[in-house]
């Protein structure tokens, strides 16, 4: 309870709506930049490794709920849970240490990828049939083709466009907790677990 | 707000004066329809019953359509394609050529794309009638924190500013010679030089809105004053309580048809 009141301290505060404003802006600009990668929880793996599992976790879900509210992408609202447990493996990750070497990161991005590729099948298949309108619903097709049930094509689907974009988001930020003075660092409560 | 990260559209309906809470409970009964109605086509009678004429009655019917149009439409078109043409073991009832749609896919196709404009439009209702910053104070009023509120909208104020100056970096990129345009490899090369002065800078501006927000008594205990006042009528209070009956209803309706086929028969 002490430890939460410290990691949702002022400065988590106004880090998250910057976090999820990151999330969304360069979100769209890898979208405009048509890459094969969404790039839309940079914020949130980063709100995760320096406060801790909590704020990363709130961090996620308000970027889905305020990015479908908002009316400029409706369909991401249902996510939020997904969003919330990328924010909270961060969160994990981070407190074990595996954002201090690179390679630990990228790992730590791939299984968060699995992660979120798993949580996120039911949801796409309960709402949206198992499709998600963009051109990686040709692997639905394919296991479909091949006699597959809904959710495991679903599933197939995820697993191999997640762990790749969340290994990048990892080594992202593992890159800008790098670049940042140690003296802005030390103002968050999880600092000394990612230094 | 003068300038929001929302597509709010300011207007003087009767939808829009209601309060928020009574909105915010309609989209969770129409949200809770579009979830757990059985069957193919109640989610169209829902949608037509319930949120076109809401839409209707707050002005924003054409807007909402056009919304819900753009991203409903490629959800719909690749659940047909996929899930009608590729449903295993699927009755064939129109041929094309190698392949053929299935009945089972297509009913599929129509079902969940029912519960998808369903979803999205109830989402919509909300966003095009209701002012964020009334939302949050309503929601405040009823028992969410403070903090909770404080950072949906200073999200929605700080997007707008974020995004000028994501375009001002890119500006300041390209005429430094940076392609932004080409293969992937090129695209992908560009993303760091896009993304990185953007991180950086918006992560250190952080401290110093800390500090600016510690020498306010951000974190003070007790009530707080708003400037935006909020009318409710006891009919409201009336009507929230039995949309969200209705709703609970539903939902025990949706677990019963969901359960009695596997432990009754």
């Amino acid at each position: 309870m002490e430890r939460l009141k410290r990691d949702f301290s002022t400065i988590s505060l106004v880090m998250i709506p910057v976090a999820i404003a990151i999330n969304i802006v360069i979100g769209t600009i890898v979208y405009a930049l048509k890459l094969p990668l969404y790039l839309d929880s940079i914020g949130t793996v980063f709100a995760g490794a320096v406060a801790g599992p909590w704020v990363g976790a709130l961090t996620g879900a308000l970027t889905n709920i305020i990015w479908g509210l908002s009316g400029i992408n409706p369909g991401y609202t249902p996510y939020w849970p997904v969003a919330a447990i990328i924010g909270l493996l961060a969160g994990i990750f981070s407190g074990i240490g595996w954002f201090k070497s690179w390679w630990k990161a990228i790992i730590a991005g791939l299984i968060t990828g699995l992660v979120a590729a798993f949580v996120s099948g039911p949801i796409t298949t309960y709402i949206a049939g198992g499709v998600t309108g963009s051109g990686t619903d040709v692997v639905v097709a394919v296991f479909r083709n091949a006699g597959w049930g809904l959710l495991p094509s679903t599933w197939a689907q995820g697993a191999i466009s997640d762990p790749f974009d969340k290994a990048a988001s990892f080594l992202i930020v593992w890159v800008v907790i790098r670049a940042l003075p140690l003296r802005f660092l030390d103002r968050f409560s999880r600092a000394e677990d990612v230094r | 707000m003068s300038q929001s990260f929302s597509l709010y559209i300011p207007t003087n309906s009767g939808m829009h004066r209601l309060h928020p809470l009574t909105k915010l409970a309609l989209v969770f009964l129409c949200l809770v329809l579009g979830l757990f109605l059985p069957g193919v086509w109640l989610s169209y009678a829902t949608f037509a019953l319930i949120i076109i004429p809401s839409a209707l009655w707050g002005g924003v019917l054409p807007r909402l359509l056009s919304a819900l149009f753009k991203t409903a439409l490629p959800i719909a078109l690749s659940l047909f394609l996929i899930q009608g043409l590729f449903w295993p073991g699927g009755t064939p009832i129109l041929h094309l050529g190698p392949l053929s749609f299935k009945e089972e896919g297509l009913y599929f196709s129509i079902q969940r794309t029912g519960r998808f404009i369903m979803i999205i439009g109830s989402f919509l209702l909300l966003t095009f009638t209701t002012r964020p910053d009334e939302l949050m104070l309503a929601l405040n009023r009823h028992g969410i924190p403070n903090s909770i509120t404080y950072i949906i909208l200073s999200t929605m104020q700080i997007i707008p500013r974020f995004q000028a100056k994501a375009n001002t970096i890119l500006d300041a990129q390209r005429s430094r010679g940076l392609e932004t345009e080409g293969n992937v490899l090129v695209r992908i090369r560009a993303l760091l030089p896009l993304i990185q002065p953007l991180l950086l800078g918006s992560i250190v501006d952080i401290d110093e809105r800390a500090i600016a927000l510690e020498v306010r008594a951000f974190g003070r205990k007790g009530p707080r004053t708003s400037l935006l006042t909020l009318h409710d009528t006891p009919a409201q209070r009336i009507a929230r309580w039995l949309m969200l009956l209705a709703a609970v209803a539903v939902i025990a309706w949706g677990i019963y048809l969901w359960l009695a086929p596997r432990f009754i028969a």
